[in-house]
């Protein structure tokens, strides 16, 4: 286990993220009063949402409820229509995309957001550059490279090896799943936002993905959207509903199961 | 563990040296040997003109190849390293022209025109995709007109003449045989410096931000920033094509970056193919070739010599309609087909 | 009424400087100049002709700019050709008046003479090249190349006046003052009465336009295809259909346009290029695909250009092209352009 957790996030970068961990207080994900409008309509409103570092969360929730646009105002895909975004105490809700992802937030997408036309060892090459200085380096990378050194590391941690030269077109859904994974763990994430990662994946692709989530170091933590309460129970300590975009209920997994409102929504009609 | 880096065969993608083909090296020697065989005309102004051309036709190729965006300001950008050059060192035009000494104008005509093209960079990413053409030939049109009205510092109308390369080695690099070399080697150096870039982290982060640039931000690169970096860097080869253009001519005027001469880079660079860096140079040989016999070929059909800019159009449009990717996607094709037929799974026919 | 409310509270201070700017303005335009002033400025009559001027350029165009902008909003397409639309459309006008005599019939021939030669483009060529917006656009490019060869070719080289009608020719008293006589008389602004009627024109194609778009269905379909061509295309309209008659329209528009610049400027090779140009100045700073947009963009850059060339003849191209930087800078979208 040991092994699996240094082979995917390593210790040096572990120091860094709790040196840069302990500099703030209080929580990791802070969410006060998110609005998102798309026109007339409120994808998300009023979310208030407080995640502890390290804490793992799955957030449940019917087609529509906004749980992947929650994510994108998290992410800074878009900006929120109001309200107030912190990660570690800082308030990033007017920063741009990649400064949020500098300061250790990562995501995957529910819809893989691949660079189909390049190999995965350039997809995930290009994941750790994109957090680390050199990005506009001219020189070439050398096998070397402390980059693509950690590159193969990652490509080895979801099982990608065999494919590394493959273009990402050529790949199977299952394994690019794996790779969006791949391309969210790059660098030193502190907090990682998983959208539906076990979505239309078989059993067996299932528990790899069981076992690298809980894999991961402590100090990570992360939010996994869910439909399949089995997988989230597994991953998550604590889980939020959402509902017509707004947090409808928060608690254990067994206080979300046994909560008699939750069952009627998700077994009466929530589906629908 | 962790420490211990794996060993690792180097990756294709990113590592290969590119093994040097047979076809290239006789290219390389034919190109070389050129001027043991063609007339000094057809070296100065075939061959060095499509060298130039092609120059500033592969900084538009860096931008819409890689980068995903296509400037009209390449042109501009080299136009404005030739007027340095003749600002700043001597030309006809003494009461304007300073004098300075050649390591002191050519490197700032370079980085004078790096700035400006960084600058129409900066403007012009700040929208997306086809709103690029639309603001740069608006900002290249806008430098056409500033430079035939405004006589303090380009001289208006007749713009400078007499802008001769200095005298190197004591060779007259104007004569035909060392104009030849000179344009060969600035071209070949700028092909392989994009060749280069290309398999770079530069390169292939900007490659990324072309095909996807939602998810390169989520990766944590600035999109913004690659892109205007794309173009401080196209802008110094179309800075250095523009003063050897300058240097061809002996002369800089506004018309060297009139519309027609800017649309005609854009013509130049997806006739020749904007998927890799040798398509801009393809296109600028047809190019010249044309303008240079295409009075003769009209002529030999029966039509006027004036309609040269019919059949550059014409042929565009028919490159546009039925081969996207210009002349080198039509060789793809046809390498594509031959390897076809040599599968034996796809069997032997067609 | 409710915007302008909105506007007065949010930015109090942005109102009341562009309420002192419109109030100043009309100071301007309507009291007799101090001397003193006219010290500064020179005469009253110079700025009112520039001024005027200024708005009747930018009338013609908005009749060029508008087209151009809808056919982008809707197609996506930056049509590179329009500029070719405009001077086809000057040089059609020209033949129909010198060989008839009649100004105003040149109009209905050339805006469906012109207007067919768009549907054309639309129907042959942007039609098969359907959701590939830089293949359309550089197809636009290739086509000017051709055009503009085309009618060098036929029209030659030299420049064409349109003959205005008798009816129009001649300058009309405005009721503005430009200076007071000694005796106390107030002198008037006279200005050629075609420009003014140019104006009011455009003025009217302006507002039919903006009726069409917002109080018709086929108004309602185009404004549903700029937001957001998807929604069209789900709605089970034949989307062909309204591209085709956009297309026409706009070609059209700048096929009258051509006339009317033929009449009060002239026609020769190069002037495609430079209502393409004034085109995309126009939407660039007014917003791309935005009809009030266009409208305001033109009156900024037609002002900009007269004013500037009557204060600073030297300068007048680098005032139009700070407003495009500046407005770039600030609001890429333009003035008037929505999200994108
Ligand atoms: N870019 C957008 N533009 C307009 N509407 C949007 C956009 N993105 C999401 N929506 C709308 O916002 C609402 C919430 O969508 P969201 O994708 O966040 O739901 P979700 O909870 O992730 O659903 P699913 O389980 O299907 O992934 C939906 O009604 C959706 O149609
Ligand atoms: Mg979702």
């Amino acid at each position: 286990m040991a092994q699996a957790r240094t082979a995917i996030v390593r210790t040096a970068d572990r120091s860094a993220a709790e040196r840069l961990g302990s500099v703030s207080t209080g929580n990791a994900l802070e969410l006060r009063g998110v609005t998102k409008l798309f026109g007339a309509l409120a994808a998300i409103s009023d979310v208030t949402l407080s995640v502890r570092p390290g804490e793992r969360r799955a957030v449940l929730g019917s087609n529509g409820a906004g749980k992947t646009t929650l994510f994108n105002c998290v992410t800074g895909d878009f900006l929120p229509t109001s309200g107030t975004i912190r990660l570690f105490g800082e308030d990033l809700t007017n920063f741009p995309a990649h400064e949020r992802i500098r300061r250790g937030l990562r995501r995957t997408y529910q819809i893989s957001l691949l660079f189909g036309g390049m190999t995965v060892a350039d997809n995930v090459y290009l994941a750790c550059l994109g957090v680390s200085r050199g990005r506009f380096s001219l020189l070439r990378p050398r096998p070397s490279d402390a980059i693509v050194a950690r590159a193969h590391e990652l490509i080895e941690a979801v099982h990608l090896t065999r494919a590394r030269d493959t273009l990402v077109s050529a790949l199977s859904y299952g394994q690019q799943r794996q790779l969006e994974i791949a391309l969210a763990l790059a660098g030193a994430p502190r907090f990682i936002l998983f959208d539906e990662p076990a979505a239309g994946l078989s059993p067996t692709e299932r528990s790899e993905l069981v076992a690298i989530l809980s894999g991961l170091p402590d100090h990570i933590g992360y939010i996994i959207i869910e439909h399949d309460m089995d997988v989230a129970l597994r991953v998550a300590e604590s889980v939020t509903m959402m509902h017509n975009g707004r947090v409808f209920k928060e608690g254990t997994p067994e206080e979300i199961e046994n909560d008699a409102e939750v069952q009627e929504l998700y077994l009466g009609g929530g589906h629908g | 563990m962790a420490d211990v880096l794996p060993t690792v065969a180097p990756r294709k993608s990113l590592l290969a040296l590119e093994r040097i083909p047979a076809p290239v090296w006789v290219l390389g020697l034919l190109l070389l040997a050129m001027p043991a065989f063609a007339s000094n005309f057809v070296l100065f102004q075939i061959f060095g003109w499509s060298f130039i051309l092609g120059m500033i036709a592969l900084s538009l190729m860096v931008l819409a190849g890689y980068g995903g965006m296509v400037s009209l300001i390449q042109m501009t950008v080299a136009a404005l390293a030739g007027y340095v050059v003749a600002i700043l060192g001597t030309s006809g035009v003494t009461q304007i022209s300073l004098g300075w000494p050649w390591w002191l104008y050519i490197p700032l005509a370079i980085l004078i025109a790096a700035v400006f093209g960084t600058l129409v960079g900066a403007l012009a990413v700040r929208t997306e995709g086809i709103y690029t053409i639309m603001i740069t030939l608006a900002i290249a049109a806008a430098f056409f007109y500033f430079t035939r009205q405004n006589y303090g510092i380009f001289n208006g109308y007749t713009g400078f003449n007499n802008v001769i390369p200095p005298a190197w080695f004591g060779v007259d690099w104007r004569q035909a045989v060392p104009f030849y070399y000179m344009t060969l080697a600035c071209a070949v150096l700028s092909y392989l410096a994009v060749l280069w870039m290309s398999r770079t982290p530069f390169g292939l982060a900007l490659q990324g931000v072309r095909d996807n640039p939602r998810r390169m931000a989520a990766l944590g690169f600035s999109v913004t920033a690659h892109r205007i970096v794309a173009y401080t860097f196209a802008s110094v080869i179309a800075a250095v094509g523009g003063i050897l253009l300058v240097w061809q001519n002996a002369q800089v005027t506004p018309g060297t970056a009139g519309i027609p001469q800017v649309i005609d880079i854009l013509v130049i660079a997806v006739v020749g193919g904007l998927k890799r860096p040798i398509g801009p140079f393809i296109g600028a040989l047809i190019y010249a070739i044309l303008s240079v016999f295409a009075s003769d070929i009209l002529h030999a059909i029966g039509m006027s010599g004036e309609r040269f800019k019919l059949v550059v159009g014409l042929g565009f449009l028919a490159v546009v309609g039925f081969s996207p990717d210009g002349v080198l996607g039509l060789w793809d094709k046809y390498q594509a087909r031959r390897e076809a037929n040599r599968d034996p799974l796809l069997g032997g026919g067609r | 009424m409710s915007t302008l409310h909105n506007l007065s509270t949010r930015h109090p201070v942005g109102t009341i400087v562009i309420l002192a700017l419109v109030v100043g303005f009309a100071w301007l335009i309507f009291a007799p100049w101090p001397p003193g002033l006219e010290q500064v400025m020179g005469r009253k009559r110079v700025f009112l002709n520039a001024i005027f001027s200024g708005v009747t350029l930018g009338a013609l165009y908005f009749l060029v700019a508008s087209g151009f902008t809808l056919v982008f909003g809707l197609m996506r397409n930056v049509n590179l050709a329009h500029g070719s639309l405009y001077l086809l459309g000057g040089y059609i006008g020209y033949g129909v008046v010198d060989a008839t005599g009649y100004w105003l019939l040149a109009f209905p021939v050339v805006f469906v003479v012109v207007g067919a030669v768009g549907l054309l483009l639309q129907h042959q060529v942007f039609r098969r090249m359907e959701g590939e917006e830089l293949r359309q656009t550089l197809v636009t490019i290739g086509i000017s190349i051709v055009l503009a060869d085309l009618m060098l070719w036929y029209w030659g080289g030299q420049s064409y006046q349109v003959l205005s009608p008798q009816w129009l020719s001649g300058p009309i008293t405005l009721p503005f003052v430009t200076g007071v006589r000694p005796n106390g008389q107030a002198v008037y602004l006279s200005y050629p009465l075609v420009r003014i009627a140019i104006l009011f024109a455009a003025i009217v194609i302006g507002l039919a336009m903006w009726f069409v778009l917002n109080r018709s269905k086929l108004g309602m379909l185009i404004r549903a295809g700029v937001d957001d061509r998807d929604i069209l295309a789900a709605s089970g309209v034949r989307i062909q259909y309204v591209f085709l008659a956009v297309f026409a329209f706009g070609a059209g528009l700048a096929g009258i346009a051509g006339i009317i610049g033929g009449t009060f400027q002239s026609l020769s090779p190069g002037e495609d290029t430079r209502f393409l140009l004034a085109s995309l100045v126009v939407v660039i700073v007014g917003g791309m695909g935005s009809i009030p947009g266009a409208a305001l963009g033109a009156v900024i850059i037609g002002l900009a250009e007269q004013i500037g060339l009557v204060y600073a003849p030297t300068y007048s191209v680098v005032f139009t092209f700070l407003i495009m930087a500046v407005v770039l800078a600030f609001r890429p979208q333009g003035l008037l352009g929505g999200r994108r």
